[in-house]
């Protein structure tokens, strides 16, 4: 809120400087955000302005009073608002729903969305521009002049905050007020020239005829005060907040006077911004109130009486404020208090916040100052702290992927549906039924993600855009699946990786083939995570995913279940992000792999005897059932229970050398007992069988 | 016989010592050593002298062939160290040359830093929760006391999958959930992304991470929540760094502040980052509301409470001196591999 500081000094006695006021202010709960140096259109005067923010609770200080009255509480000044001069009204007409008195008749027909509705009859008034300082005023405040009757209205709103409308009165039909609820579809042609489609949840003022007026939020066109208006109705009225924000929202309109009722008006005001207008326009436009007020209201609004105590006040704010102090605070602020054992607080209609013992207190702290609250360390503090048995395993796989050369990056929870096309990801998995926002903010990221696979394939592309051929991410992080059931839709943690080029080490003396990242490289880093989480009972098997190459894409298995994939990424999908080399990437529920993980580590007794190695080497077809990890089975199988460990470390194909569809693998055999050497014949036997096994299961040994 | 051998011992002597590499070296071995060599023919010819010369003579031919034989083996040595160190200078190292271990990735900034937040509540004996990031309307708004069409909603641009089911826009729903299941004391912290319906730009992005932070327990205070963070700021960003408290409004705390940092740029100061003031915003703050407490079923009487929840990015940005909120999410190497 804009709040000119000379308007603001007519009711608060300030002996500091405005810096000093600014500051006071903003430690005391009305954040000052900056002070402009304001001057007029026309260089008629100039002021500085304080820019304010004001919490959503406080409707009370969206008012010249209301700031004044807090900072003066703060200050430990005086408030003085005795420049709000009121006229002398006839005591108005009261009456709970219908209320009538010469020409004007108020009726309220939804008394939840309208508690109150006050209005004020002014005749023989002359429109015409306001005098140069009510003009400078609301031009300061940031408000548009009008005419000098509307003018009287808005300056009353900004120095007492009661939003208020005035009407033409002859144009209201048999000057007869309604306060109702809309009817289906029924419209109104706004002050601001819009037409506005009402629905039952609006609140209308309206007369015999249709609505008049959006109720809280804006006047309508027709019955706007104009050049030849000589009689004025003005409403005053306590609108329900709840009502008045569902209006705002639904319709998209948010005015002065719809952010003012949505934050609480004090009900009790409605009388006295009735008198302070027709000063003011008596003042500006002449004319003369033509009869006493009407008020129509459904009920009493009164003060509330709340109790305090002064050592659960001290108590919960570590502080020792003497009782007295308590009280003096509370009465600064407009509250009424009686001491006693407990203080007895009469608070205001004005503090609508202010329900509860604990809220009190807060009012204590703020004019006490946050600032002068000691600052202690909570003895109770004892116990270590600790993280979840889950994060740990997460740092130990975060920690180990950067070991092996990838850097951590973050992607966005949400994506659009259609990057799974670009990843070519297969039409009939679970993760083409991603979770939908019902508002996304970017046509771009409309779903919750499914897999991290588009984010740090995104990545790699803006990277490859900026010529960075040579990546290395991983990503942990949150996927979001449909659920069935009611209730919340199921997340999964997932981790992922990708490679591209080489980005592992630098290349001055390695041929770049020998550089670059492989299948193999990032299977090693996959292993060594389920490795790391002490993970037996995987495997990986070839399988065909269409985001993947064919024949290059495995699936990591648990027992049965598959709980990851990795790959070389497919041509196709390498080719529709744009990157310059092979991509190599992997993604894993890591959720599945923590509940598999064991922790525990048992001591295997370090060898006293020495190993033996012998090496075999066997071609066979070229096909999955002669795996390197089938092979491997066989002969350890074969090899007895000496043989310690069967490594390949050779793998080729060469039709010259060994035949068309044919391939070579050869193992490093290591031999060991436990309690002694082995001998040679041992371990020929042992050898002899191995040759044996893969010759019977239709391998060929090579033996050059 | 005697002069003679004197004489051979001393040519050798010489033959040995001038030799400039392993084959000279060599052909002098061969030429007075060897089997052939001329040591070798003046002791075969020994016998043939007299009786009594013999001893003498083939005394001191053994002593001869023994210091050659030394000084033989010590010329080699020599030459193999000469010949050794000259090799070594051909394939010396050029140690400007990069090392070629392999490198090592980087934890990301926004996580290490939030790690860093995170030991420093573990240290003060706060156990670690998390949450999910996709909540029911209760948790995120009704148990934390927000009531329905307030204006305080406004702030929480919130992301909805259906009317119940939406993306948290902050952490404190992790609160509830914890003392739903738990009885005083509770001291938590919670880290977590939430969401906002934000516009991305430098200095806002729709995707941020809080740590949320909760201290039940009987007699706690409003002091002890200013003390608490006090100590997180200092641990964090050293002695001379301070929390600011002010009042503010959250429908789940009351009294509620605002808390703000000692702007670590200028030192408090006042510069272009912290708009003047010295102080930089860096959360929400505040004493349980006496409704969050009751509608989980603690008594409010008995017990009392803080929480907090401070943004990650803004802790992150000052630790680095990074201007761009949008870069921790970029996935460029080039800032990821920084750290």
């Amino acid at each position: 809120m804009r709040v000119p500081y000379k308007w603001l000094q007519e009711y608060l006695n300030v002996d500091t400087s405005l810096e000093e006021l600014c500051h006071l202010l903003t430690m005391g709960g009305l954040e000052v955000e900056e002070v402009e140096q304001w001057t007029a259109e026309d260089g008629g005067d100039s002021d500085e302005i304080l820019m304010t923010v004001v919490t959503p609770n406080r409707g009370d200080l969206l008012s010249m009073v209301g700031i004044a009255r807090h900072a003066a509480a703060l200050l430990g000044s005086t408030f003085n608002p005795s420049q709000v001069s009121y006229p002398e009204i006839e005591q108005p007409v009261v009456d709970s729903e219908r209320a009538e008195l010469g020409p004007v008749t108020v009726e309220i027909e939804d008394k939840v969305g309208c508690p109150r509705y006050s209005a004020l009859l002014m005749e023989g008034v002359a429109v015409k521009p306001s005098p140069d300082w009510l003009r400078y005023r609301l031009e300061a405040a940031g408000i548009r002049a009008i005419n000098n009757v509307v003018d009287c209205t808005n300056y009353v709103c900004w120095e007492l905050g009661q939003p208020m409308h005035a009407f033409d009165f002859k144009l209201l039909k048999d000057g007869h007020i309604i306060v109702r609820k809309a009817e289906v579809g029924e419209q109104l042609l706004m002050l601001d020239d819009t037409w506005q489609v009402f629905s039952p949840e609006d609140l209308v003022i309206a007369d015999p005829m249709g609505a008049v007026a959006l109720a809280g939020v804006m006047g309508g066109a027709d019955t706007q005060i104009r050049d030849l208006t000589t009689t004025v109705l003005l409403e005053s009225a306590h609108f329900d907040p709840t009502t008045i924000r569902r209006t705002s929202l639904h319709l998209g309109m948010s005015t002065e006077a719809s952010y003012r009722f949505e934050r609480h008006v004090d009900p009790n005001l409605t009388l006295p911004a009735l008198a302070r207008a027709a000063e003011l326009i008596m003042q500006t436009a002449g004319g003369e109130i033509a009869q006493a007020a009407l008020d129509a209201k459904a009920r009493d609004f009164e003060a509330k009486t709340l109790s305090l105590r002064p050592e659960r006040c001290n108590a919960l704010l570590g502080t020792q404020i003497e009782s007295k102090m308590i009280a003096e605070y509370l009465g600064r602020l407009g509250l009424r208090v009686q001491e006693g054992a407990r203080l007895t607080v009469t608070v205001p209609t004005f503090r609508p916040d202010i329900e509860r013992e604990v809220d009190l207190i807060e009012e204590v702290a703020i004019v006490h100052g946050y600032d002068k609250v000691p600052l202690t360390i909570p003895s109770h503090l004892t116990g270590s702290g600790r993280l979840t048995r889950e994060q740990k395993l997460h740092r130990r796989v975060g920690a180990l992927l950067r070991t092996g050369g990838l850097n951590e990056n973050i992607s966005f929870s949400m994506m659009h549906p259609r990057d799974l096309d670009r990843l070519n990801w297969p039409q009939d998995a679970s993760e083409r039924e991603p979770l939908l926002l019902a508002n996304p903010s970017s046509q771009e990221q409309t779903a919750m993600r499914t897999t991290l696979l588009p984010g740090l394939l995104e990545a790699c592309s803006r990277n490859a855009r900026h010529r960075v051929a040579d990546v290395a991410l991983y990503e942990m992080g949150i996927v979001h699946f449909p659920t069935a059931e009611p209730g919340l839709p199921t997340e999964q943690q997932q981790v992922a990786g990708i490679m591209m080029g080489s980005p592992l080490t630098t290349q001055w003396n390695l041929p770049p083939e020998q550089a670059e990242v492989d299948f193999y490289y990032l299977k090693g880093l996959v292993e060594q995570v389920c490795q790391e989480l002490g993970l037996t009972k995987f495997h990986f098997a070839r399988a065909d995913h269409s985001a993947f190459q064919a024949d290059r894409c495995a699936r990591l298995i648990f027992g049965e279940q598959p709980i990851g994939v990795l790959g070389e990424i497919a041509q196709r999908v390498q080719q529709a992000y744009d990157l310059p080399k092979p991509v190599y990437a992997f993604e894993l529920n890591l959720d599945a792999i923590v509940e598999q993980a064991t922790e525990h580590r048992q001591y295997q007794p370090v060898p006293r005897y020495p190993v033996v190695r012998r090496d075999v080497a066997v071609v066979a077809p070229d096909t999955d059932e002669f795996s390197a990890v089938r092979l491997s089975a066989e002969i350890r199988s074969a090899g007895g229970e000496n043989l310690v460990s069967v490594e390949p470390f050779d793998w080729y194909t060469d039709t010259q050398r060994i035949g068309e569809g044919r391939r070579s693998v050869a193992f490093s055999l290591t031999f060991r007992h436990a309690d002694r050497t082995l001998t040679d014949e041992e371990i020929e036997e042992a050898m002899e069988q191995i040759h044996g096994r893969l010759e019977q299961i239709g391998g060929q040994v090579r033996t050059e | 016989m005697e002069d003679k051998l004197k004489a051979l011992a001393e040519e050798a002597r010489q033959a040995i010592q001038q030799a400039a590499d392993e084959q000279q070296l060599e052909q002098a071995r061969i030429k007075y050593l060897g089997r052939r060599g001329q040591l070798h023919q003046i002791t075969q010819s020994i016998g043939q002298l007299p009786d009594q010369q013999r001893p003498v003579v083939g005394q001191l031919a053994n002593k001869v062939s023994q210091q050659l034989d030394q000084l033989f083996a010590q010329r080699q040595e020599e030459l193999q160290t000469q010949v050794a160190e000259a090799e070594r200078v051909v394939q010396a190292l050029d140690v400007t040359l990069p090392g070629r271990a392999p490198r090592v990735g980087k934890r990301h900034p926004l996580l290490a830093t939030l790690d860093e937040m995170i030991e420093i509540f573990l240290g003060l004996g706060f156990t670690v929760v998390e949450g999910p990031e996709i909540e029911n309307y209760y948790y995120s708004f009704e148990a934390l006391n927000y009531p329905e069409y307030h204006p305080a909603m406004d702030e929480q641009m919130t992301f909805y999958i259906n009317d119940d089911v939406l993306l948290r826009s902050q952490t404190s729903p992790v609160q509830i959930r914890v003392m739903e299941n738990q009885s005083p004391p509770v001291r938590i912290v919670a880290p977590g992304r939430c969401f906002r319906r934000d516009t991305v730009d430098a200095t806002h992005c729709h995707t941020f991470y809080q740590l949320e932070g909760l201290l039940v327990d009987e007699s706690v205070t409003f002091a002890d929540l200013k003390g608490t963070l006090e100590v997180f700021a200092r641990e964090m960003f050293g002695p001379q760094c301070h929390m600011r408290f002010r009042p503010d409004f959250f429908p789940f705390t009351e009294p509620s502040a605002e808390i703000a940092l000692t702007c670590i740029i200028c030192g408090g100061e006042g510069c272009r980052v912290c708009g003047d003031t010295g102080w930089l915003e860096v959360g929400g703050s505040g004493m349980v509301d006496p409704n969050v407490l009751e509608m989980v079923g603690y008594d409010t009487e008995k017990y009392t409470g803080w929480a907090f929840g401070v943004g990650v990015e803004r802790f992150a940005m000052l630790r680095y001196g990074i201007d761009d909120i949008r870069l921790f999410y970029s996935g460029d190497m080039r800032f990821l591999a920084q750290f």
